[in-house]
């Protein structure tokens, strides 16, 4: 989806969402898991993660399982791509060198 | 309708808005995380938001939005990231100071236009002008009463019988008294009338200008205030002074009091046939200013 590799506006709340995925970056996330962890608002968490997701930084697919047999709706995960811990671990370590101190 | 219908018309109705390549996937996947929350108001709040969240997306996947973003520079580190977009601060905070701002200036024009009408009504400083005397009203003259007639009073003439005798050459009557008049009856003494002297200020009795109020000396107040004393056979006061006639002025009327009970011993007591008696009377006491 997308152009992959682009700039992604830092926000707060972005690295709030990175840092969410930088726990486990394996780990395959929900826009609920996010909420529940980051207590970001859905108007503010979902254009972060398509922002994140049309610049190359994370993927996504939906859950694979049966709906009528789970008795519930299947989920989109998010997951990070190798470009976006990459780029996310760039990030963060700029923080840790002072960059915006 | 429910709640529930609520929150889905809620997320239909965001998705439908948003880009048409993400309308099905949006829906489905806001759908499938609204089930995880179970409170209603959690509920609604996230159906809401997820019409923000389309007006954000849809805002972002704008034609001139995706050029601009396709021409930007890739840099390292955050400073690039925050040269290329608006910096830390998301559109949702940009909007929220240009709010906060707007309310300031509000409120600081408010402040501003109320402290100028406050300075506007502080009214000038007091000037003395010399008006021109005005005409008396002329008053007018009296109506005329009802006359009242008073009725002659007619006194009978007493009889008076006395005899007398009549010296024919001179003409001079002369009266012939048969008794001597006596109104008291026969065997009473004679009541004995006692001669008596009134008090008054005595020697050492205190000066007038002494207790002569400064405020009616100020103001040019005069007059006369007349107390009543009761004075015992020393001269001293037997009870406190009263006013039996003001002066006019309820300062020199207070004066005279203090004047009167001031000179408490110095009176000059009452004489009955020589001897000092308690008596009261009244004491006229002038406040007069000197020229």
């Amino acid at each position: 989806m997308g152009k992959k590799d682009a700039n992604v506006r830092m926000s707060l709340q972005t690295l709030r969402v990175l840092e969410s995925f930088l726990e486990n970056p394996t780990e395959q996330l929900s826009g609920a898991d996010v909420h529940q962890r980051c207590r970001i608002a859905s108007g503010t968490l979902y254009p972060i993660l398509l922002r994140l997701e049309s610049a190359g930084w994370f993927v996504s697919q939906w859950e694979s399982i049966d709906p009528s047999s789970a008795g519930r709706p299947r989920r989109r995960l998010y997951r990070l791509t190798s470009t976006g811990l990459r780029r996310a671990s760039e990030v963060f370590a700029s923080f840790n060198r002072g960059v915006l101190a | 309708m429910s709640q529930r219908s609520v929150t889905h018309w809620l997320i239909h109705h965001a998705a439908r808005h948003a880009p048409e390549s993400l309308a099905e996937r949006l829906e489905e996947e806001w759908l499938a995380d609204l089930e995880v929350r179970t409170s209603g108001v959690s509920r609604l709040r996230f159906a809401i938001g997820c019409c923000w969240a389309t007006q954000m997306i849809a805002w972002e996947h704008q034609p001139s939005r995706a050029a601009v973003a396709s021409t930007a520079t890739a840099g390292r580190g955050v400073i690039a990231y925050a040269d290329q977009n608006f910096g830390f601060i998301s559109l949702r905070s940009s909007t929220f100071f240009l709010v906060a701002s707007l309310h300031i200036v509000l409120i600081y024009g408010f402040m501003t236009a109320l402290s100028h009408t406050h300075k506007s009504v502080v009214p000038d400083p007091l000037q003395n002008r010399d008006l021109p005397r005005s005409q008396p009203d002329r008053i007018p003259p009296p109506l005329p009463g009802p006359t009242i007639k008073n009725p002659p009073i007619e006194v009978p003439k007493p009889p008076i019988d006395i005899p007398y005798e009549q010296d024919l050459e001179s003409g001079v009557a002369t009266a012939i008294l048969q008794e001597p008049i006596n109104p008291l009856p026969p065997g009473l003494p004679t009541p004995h009338v006692a001669k008596r002297i009134d008090g008054g200020p005595g020697a050492g009795f205190p000066d007038t200008a002494d207790f002569y109020p400064s405020h009616s000396i100020r103001l040019g107040e005069q007059g006369v205030s007349t107390v009543r004393v009761c004075v015992d056979a020393k001269g001293r006061l037997t009870s406190d002074p009263t006013t039996l006639k003001g002066s006019g002025s309820a300062r020199l009327d207070e004066g005279a009091l203090m004047l009167a009970r001031a000179g408490s011993g110095h009176y000059r007591a009452a004489t009955e046939d020589g001897q000092p008696v308690s008596s009261c009377y009244p004491l006229g006491i002038r406040f007069q200013l000197k020229n």
